[in-house]
């Protein structure tokens, strides 16, 4: 069985790369802002004695 | 050359967006931020900053679950055609898994950085409008939309319960407002958008019991929407501020009902009293839960 490797650039893979590229991102704003969210209501809470 | 498949791609995050309907999350937002400010005890303000965040991300939960269930009857209709699902921007399962997510992230970090109390009306809230509501109600019977109101009504209970932790009986009257103010919203709507409805067999009240007795309808819900919207005022739970703008909003309202419940017209082309009470009804409750803080903070 004869399997066909096709090696030239498809013309998607650049909109998938950007796409990835962009939700990476936003991926990493939204946790580092959940981070320091969890961290201020820890010490809401601590101030809270709760 | 070849076609792409736009549901093949990673989906774009402007289409999760889409999918969390952000106009409507904009009103549970602002109900849900009104309950919170009115309850007598604040909470520190990062703790009522998650409280809203958790029901905004609960809103946005309930929209994409209600938008990956409703996908088929979306692309029958020329108003909801074009969201991502429908227009193949967005595969069924990344919707779906991005609605579960979303949906048992919010509940949870609700019930570790809020209270339990405010977790389980969230959860309640969103399990309600999906199932209830989506599932069950929209495709069976014409009092889809008076039940499942009662979904978009918890946000200020939900507000008032992260500031307290308890239930009491204003935050059940706010309930209340939404509740009965979702029939006569909804109602004005599909009487001028009714042929969408047909198309995608949504047995809304104009195709099921006709259009003149919509419009009665409409009326009764207005009259004793306003009468509970006015409510706390006499029984003490509010003060002047908010009686005098409830009474003056709900003047308003009961005008415009009586308007729709007086034009006979059949034609969409002709039903401007539809669509200035449903204009109105957005800017109706926005005002009313802004006048409840008013007088919270200005009064009390």
């Amino acid at each position: 069985m004869t399997r066909i490797v096709d090696d030239q650039p498809h013309p998607d893979d650049e909109i998938i790369r950007a796409r990835q590229r962009e939700r990476a991102r936003i991926m990493g704003w939204l946790l580092g802002a959940f981070i320091v969210l969890l961290f201020l209501i820890t010490l809401a809470k601590i101030g809270t004695g709760r | 050359m070849q076609m792409t498949n736009p549901a093949a791609l990673p989906a774009d995050w402007r289409d999760l967006l889409a999918l969390t309907k952000p106009r409507v999350m904009s009103l549970v937002v602002f109900t849900g931020l009104c309950g919170l400010l009115a309850a007598p005890v604040m909470p520190p303000p990062v703790i009522g900053f998650t409280a809203i965040l958790c029901i905004a991300l609960g809103a946005g939960a309930a929209g994409a679950l209600n938008q990956w269930y409703e996908s088929d009857l979306d692309s029958m209709m020329r108003r909801t055609a074009n969201r991502p699902l429908p227009a193949g921007r967005i595969d069924r399962q990344t919707a779906l898994h991005f609605g579960v997510g979303l949906a048992a992230f919010s509940v949870i970090l609700m019930e570790l950085a809020v209270n339990w109390l405010a977790a389980l009306l969230l959860a309640g809230s969103i399990l309600f409008y999906v199932f209830v509501y989506t599932v069950w109600l929209k495709r069976r019977t014409a009092q889809n939309i008076v039940i499942g109101g009662a979904a978009g009504a918890f946000p200020p209970l939900i507000g008032w319960v992260s500031a307290t932790g308890t239930i009491d009986f204003l935050p059940l009257l706010l309930f209340a407002i939404i509740f009965l103010w979702t029939p006569p919203h909804f109602w004005s709507l599909s009487l001028f958008v009714r042929s969408d409805y047909a198309a995608a067999k949504v047995p809304m009240l104009p195709l099921v019991a006709g259009v003149a007795a919509t419009r009665r309808q409409i009326l009764l819900y207005s009259l004793v929407m306003v009468a509970a919207a006015i409510a706390p005022w006499p029984l003490g739970l509010t003060g002047w501020i908010y009686g005098a703008s409830a009474a003056a909003l709900g003047a308003g309202f009961v005008a415009m009902a009586f308007a729709v419940a007086r034009n006979g017209a059949t034609d969409p082309s002709k039903m401007g009293p539809e669509r200035r009470l449903f204009a109105f009804s957005i800017l109706y409750l926005f005002s009313l839960f802004a006048a409840v803080v008013a007088d919270r903070w200005l009064v009390q």
